[in-house]
């Protein structure tokens, strides 16, 4: 069987803001195949980031069905589901948060806390991730010495060392000088080459054409197909 | 699950080690606590040793009948009531009514002067005493014997000498020298052991310093008194009942006590000590100090678990944005969890080990400076740590649960 690595139907979530409620996402259907990547773009206030929250199984949707190849993800409980982002799924966040106390080496080796791997393998694949990212120079670095597209580089490589099912990137470039932010788009391009399946976030239109495909998303509603 | 503890201790003791002075200042309440219980738990139990060995010096089955020196008055009212204080005759009365006894000491205080060749200052106090005092008291002699029967019913002028006053008398202080007592010469045929004994359970409890005694048979007293104290001639100072068993010495108390009532005609000039009754009453009391310890503890661990959960409350609202990355890579309530009790954990643990080698060092002090005696035992280490221990793991729950509940999302927007 060939199941698409993402499939999100009828996804509808809204939030309860006071006594009103404010719908966020009203009948998102979403399809990625493996290998693909793909850029959600939209203005803020419409519902992007509440969308890769819940591909990334961080949040549940009120009504719809979401299943990660083939498996139904809404039925899992919450450390299932915690399982599924520990081996399944890999965040790139826009502030990058990498934790300030550990070095590069640590930082991208923390996905590994939260599964079960042999020491020497997980040593060899953050090492292997910290080189696909170029960063080997600054593995023993603690995040406040390095530059923003350093640490960028550095969340990458902590997203791909689980090898993960999908990557997702929220606005990856959007702490970053445009100059930086192109080597990072680079660097996803060089990533899907290589077979990542990638989606990404984006208000940037000029960003989200490195992408293979752009979702534009408005109002909670996908506006073209 | 281990390998998840593991996991979860590495990461704790990291972060305290980032906040070294954080952390310090909020174990010091469990550092104080277990300080406090330790020292208190060594104070208590190196009192309860003492008690019990001055107890155990008196013999547990023996009972202790003391004449009482009365006031002129109470002399008077004696008089009338045809009592004549302790006497020969209740030895024989006690012997004859009383179940279950094996054995009587007499002792009889004499108040005489011991004539020293050198001239120093020494007034050892003469007591007669029958021959089974010794063994009843069990006093050891280290050279010579101890007073006989035959000396006794020989009249014998010999004595046998307590350590200190043998060794105060030097090359006269021999066996086989003589010791003038008033008029009369004591030829000295045992030397007692020399053996420590503290001031305070002599003065407290009444203990006889052996070490200071001159111990001459019964009746060889007679020779010493004046003769217008010959009237007294049967009375005695003490009475020392040896029972067969020590769960029939209440019983046998009970028996003399009714006994010597009947034969004093209801004066008060004796009293009864039991030995076994002063321990279990300090066994009563023992329990009660316990249990004040135990509150006090219980209170200062308390004081010392709500600093561990003010310090983890604000590491928690502090490390918000970490914990919402730990989730986004995968980490579980329960890895959440772990890692915050593991913390609470290694604080209070680390507190208790602190707690403990201080709260040795201040038995140690309190022993030194105030005298008292301490004994750090097992329990006085192991039970405390537990108790930090416990502390911070119940401390730490409720900091732990509102960590690994906060949402994810909410948690990674934080800044």
């Amino acid at each position: 069987m060939n199941f698409p690595v993402i499939e999100a139907l009828h996804i509808e979530k809204s939030y309860l803001m006071g006594y009103s409620i404010l719908p966020v996402l009203n009948g998102v259907e979403i399809r990625v195949e493996r290998g693909e990547f793909v850029a959600i773009m939209g203005p803020s206030g419409s519902g992007k980031s509440t969308l890769l929250h819940i591909l990334g199984c961080l949040d549940r949707p009120d009504t719809g069905s979401y299943h990660i190849e083939g498996h139904n993800v809404l039925s899992a409980t919450d450390s299932e589901l915690s399982k599924i982002r520990a081996t399944q799924i890999g965040f790139v966040f826009q502030s990058f948060n990498l934790l300030s106390a550990l070095n590069v080496f640590e930082n991208v080796r923390l996905p590994f806390s939260y599964s079960r791997i042999e020491k020497g393998e997980a040593r060899d694949r953050v090492e292997n991730a910290i080189a696909k990212v170029g960063l080997t120079h600054r593995i023993k670095h603690r995040p406040a010495e390095l530059s923003g597209g350093e640490l960028q580089r550095a969340a990458i490589a902590r997203a791909l060392v689980i090898e993960p099912k999908i990557i997702l990137a929220d606005e990856p470039t959007g702490n970053l000088d445009s100059k930086t932010g192109i080597e990072i788009m680079n660097l996803f391009q060089k990533l899907h080459h290589e077979g990542a399946t990638i989606i990404m976030i984006s208000h940037n239109h000029q960003i989200a054409n490195h992408a293979q495909r752009v979702i534009e998303l408005m109002d909670g509603r996908i506006i073209n197909k | 699950m281990i390998a998840e503890i593991v996991e979860a201790i590495k990461i704790a003791s990291r972060s305290l080690m980032q906040h070294k002075l954080r952390s310090g200042l909020s174990v010091l309440g469990v550092v104080c606590g277990v300080m406090a219980v330790l020292a208190m738990i060594a104070v208590g139990e190196g009192t309860k040793e003492k008690t019990l060995k001055q107890i155990g010096e008196l013999g547990i089955r023996n009972i202790f009948v003391k004449a009482v020196s009365l006031s002129d008055e109470q002399v008077q009212i004696a008089r009338e009531l045809l009592s004549e204080g302790l006497r020969f005759y209740d030895r024989e009365r006690i012997l004859s009514v009383v179940p279950d006894v094996e054995d009587i000491a007499c002792l009889k205080e004499v108040r005489a002067a011991v004539i020293s060749a050198v001239n120093i200052e020494f007034s050892p106090q003469i007591i007669a005493c029958s021959a089974n005092y010794a063994s009843i008291q069990r006093l050891h002699i280290s050279e010579g014997r101890f007073l006989n029967n035959q000396d006794i019913e020989g009249n014998q002028l010999v004595c046998a000498i307590g350590g200190d006053v043998a060794h105060k008398l030097g090359i006269n202080g021999q066996i086989g020298k003589f010791l003038r007592i008033e008029n009369e010469l004591f030829k000295i045929v045992g030397i007692l052991d020399r053996f420590y004994r503290d001031q305070e359970a002599i003065t407290t409890m009444a203990i006889r310093n052996v070490n200071e005694m001159v111990l001459i048979p019964l009746g060889a007293e007679n020779l010493l008194t004046k003769r217008e104290e010959v009237q007294n001639i049967q009375s005695l100072t003490e009475l020392i009942v040896l029972i067969k068993s020590a769960e029939k010495v209440f019983r046998a108390g009970e028996v003399i006590k009714r006994t010597l009532d009947l034969s004093h005609n209801g004066v008060k000039d004796y009293q009864i000590i039991i030995p076994l009754e002063l321990l279990r009453q300090a066994q009563r009391t023992q329990r009660i100090f316990n249990l004040v310890l135990g509150a006090i503890a219980t209170i200062s661990l308390l004081v010392g678990g709500i600093g561990i959960m003010n310090i983890m409350l604000a590491s928690v609202s502090e490390r918000t944005k970490e914990i919402g990355i730990r989730r986004a890579l995968g980490a579980t309530r329960m890895d959440i969890i772990l890692q915050f009790l593991a913390e609470a954990f290694m604080m209070t643990l680390m507190g208790g080990c602190i707690g403990i080698i201080t709260g040795i060092a201040n038995a140690f002090i309190i022993s030194k400076v105030a005298g008292w005696k301490t004994s750090v035992t097992f329990p006085a280490i192991f039970l405390p740590l537990v108790m930090s221990v416990c502390v911070g793991l119940f401390f730490g729950l409720y900091p732990a649960v509102k960590a690994a509940k906060m949402d994810p999302i909410k948690a990674l927007r934080t800044e």
